[in-house]
């Protein structure tokens, strides 16, 4: 694997040659929150900042997508398939937990049946710097708990660890090997190896949040009826944040829209919170309740993607901790759960 | 890379109004370009997103057989917004249609066995599907006896009555038509889905039941075929849920960890059984 340093400050002029030759994706200041967007000129990226308020699942898996356009003509309605493909892109400063979520959604969306183009175009056309925590940024950090690591480069291309006074970066992939050019040529030695070793095991240490995440499986293959979930649903106000937030949430509607003759169809984002996600024509909701619904999400993050795909639907960002009004916290339900 | 959300080019070539009440119509559609219908190659039990551009996708089972070619028809009840632009169409009407979707009725292991068909009021046309293929030609030999129990609330609401009645005609199909209540006209059967099965009781021995109607008809009809000696795994039905994609992705349409639209929609009661009841 193809390691460079480089200095700190050279990071931001990085991304700006990057930007120069093709679409880059940065998190950005925008009013009080960290966004990801597409760097336009005059753009100034974060290279320090503790994680963005949206996950970077929306490059990917746009919020709103076009996925097919049609136009009323003499003969009925003419249509033509899907979005004109995008092109190169590169995604910067993804931290791990967010770059791990790639890999959990791959596994749905890239199916060896049924493959979704749509996803897979631009994850294929995308370079992905990952940018580790040396400090995890938030008391509500878990990601050690699902199988991730503030220092791992899991579903990078590019790894980039600040050892302090410099930057290390890993090329992981041949991928991230292409970006190799704009990197300099300073390699990097064993020393940064070990400091980059040190600094993991730290970041590690400095993960407070422990849940049994992987513990629960068993205990939810046989509790579907537990009266446990009468207890977690009440406060809920099914508004949506926790599953829009989720880096691995990915469940969607297809709408139709149509003008003057012309018109297209849309996935959009939809929540297993909404109680019409599942309500049928007849009237029939097979989910009458939030009860059914928070089971459904706590069942799919932590069994029913591991029984599909033997991984947990989670990275353990902390959002959906952070944002949820009511404070609703997932790391409680789990540690219930484990208990029950 | 194959688009499996993009819909092939479809044309109505026919529409048949099923019901006295006029809101079940079955929609008879010929591939507008004649290479699509070669990768439309389908199994009884399976369904397809009926395709509205402008309205969205209602997913249906497919009502026709593989065995007929040149065509694939699918029976609608008019209830959402796609199935209400459905019913306004005329023939002629270009329109989309994706899949063939979901599993199918397990052919292979209804093989060499007797099968007895058990259907009520519209939930009829997969079924419909399976005894056309059972039925076509060379396929008839490689199914034992085929017992057929299909029941409407009253006569103005059986779907296929031509059908029924060529059935009706062939020593080869056990045909019980049954209504909850007949009228003035009606000479046939009268008596609930369930109290004819036992008045059939069709024998267990190497048999399979399939079974598709309203909730209500299939919790009195279990008791009848358990009490005749028929195991879980040889009761086979299908599902239906609130679907978009199709195929797995969207998230809307799991039972448990399986997805109604891609590892159903068929499944046997004791497949149902490990699974929740969240249905």
């Amino acid at each position: 694997m193809e390691k460079r340093l480089i200095k700190k400050e050279a990071l931001t002029g990085i991304i700006g040659k990057i930007a120069a030759d093709t679409t880059v994706c940065a998190p950005v200041k925008v009013e009080d929150n960290v966004l990801f967007k597409v760097l336009e000129k005059g753009d100034e990226p974060l290279v320090t900042f503790a994680n963005s308020k949206n996950a970077p699942k929306n490059f990917f898996f746009p919020r709103s997508e076009v996925m097919l356009r049609y136009t009323r003509t003499t003969k009925g309605m003419e249509f033509s398939g899907g979005e004109k493909e995008v092109g190169e892109a590169v995604l910067f400063g993804v931290r791990p937990c967010d770059t791990r979520s790639f890999v959990l959604l791959d596994m749905l969306f890239d199916q060896e049946k049924y493959k979704d183009p749509y996803y897979i175009d631009k994850r294929q056309k995308t370079t992905i710097v990952s940018l580790a925590c040396a400090h995890p940024p938030y008391a509500a950090c878990f990601c050690t708990s699902v199988d991730g690591h503030p220092v791992s480069s899991a579903g990078a291309d590019v790894l980039l660890v600040d050892l302090g006074d410099q930057y290390l970066a890993e090329f992981v992939t041949a991928k991230g090997e292409k970006l190799l050019k704009y990197f300099g040529d300073a390699k990097a030695d064993t020393a940064a190896d070990e400091k980059k070793e040190a600094i993991a095991a730290q970041a590690e240490q400095e993960i407070k949040s422990h849940i049994p995440a992987k513990a629960i499986k068993p205990i939810l293959d046989v509790n579907f009826e537990h009266p446990f979930w009468n207890t977690i649903y009440q406060k809920c106000l099914a508004c949506g944040t926790c599953t829009f937030l989720c880096p691995t949430c990915h469940c969607f509607d297809i709408n139709d829209e149509m003008k003057d003759g012309d018109g297209r169809r849309l996935r959009n984002w939809d929540s297993c919170m909404f109680p019409m996600f599942t309500k049928e024509t007849s009237g029939h909701n097979p989910r009458t309740s939030q009860k059914e619904r928070w089971r459904q999400r706590a069942m799919h993050k932590f069994k029913y993607y591991v029984d599909n795909f033997n991984a947990i639907a989670c990275v353990g960002c902390g959002r959906c901790v952070k944002y949820c009004p009511v404070n609703t916290d997932i790391r409680k339900i789990v540690a219930d759960i484990s208990k029950l | 890379m194959e688009n499996p959300y993009i819909p092939y080019p479809v044309e109505v070539i026919k529409i048949v109004t099923e019901v006295d009440t006029k809101d079940i119509k079955t929609f008879r559609f010929a591939f507008v370009n004649k290479e699509d219908e070669e990768k439309y190659k389908y199994i009884p039990g399976q369904f397809g997103e009926l395709s509205i551009f402008g309205k969205g996708e209602s997913p249906i089972g497919i009502a026709s057989s593989p065995t007929q070619q040149g065509y694939v028809e699918f029976t609608v009840q008019k209830a959402g917004v796609v199935t209400s632009a459905l019913h306004e169409m005329e023939e002629g009407t270009r329109m989309g249609l994706r899949g063939p979707l979901g599993n199918s009725w397990p052919i292979e292991y209804l093989e060499g066995k007797n099968i007895v068909i058990v259907g009520g009021g519209f939930a009829f046309t997969t079924l419909r599907s399976l005894i056309n293929y059972m039925i076509s030609g060379d396929n008839r030999k490689r199914f034992g006896k085929i017992t057929v129990v299909y029941g409407a609330r009253n006569p103005g609401l059986l779907i296929y009555k031509d059908e029924l009645e060529a059935w009706g005609q062939r020593d080869d199909i056990d045909l019980h038509v049954t209504v909850d209540k007949g009228d003035s006209t009606w000479k046939g059967r009268e008596g609930f889905v369930p109290t004819v099965c036992k008045e059939v009781a069709p024998s267990s021995e190497n048999a399979v039941t399939v079974i598709c109607g309203p909730p209500i008809m299939i919790r009195f009809t279990l008791p009848v075929f358990f009490d005749l000696g028929f195991s879980k795994e040889k009761i086979i039905t299908s599902l239906e849920m609130r679907m978009k994609c199709g195929i797995g992705k969207c998230g809307r349409c799991n039972v448990g960890s399986k997805y109604v639209c891609k590892d159903g929609p068929v499944f046997s009661l004791a497949e149902l059984d490990k699974l929740t009841k969240e249905y």
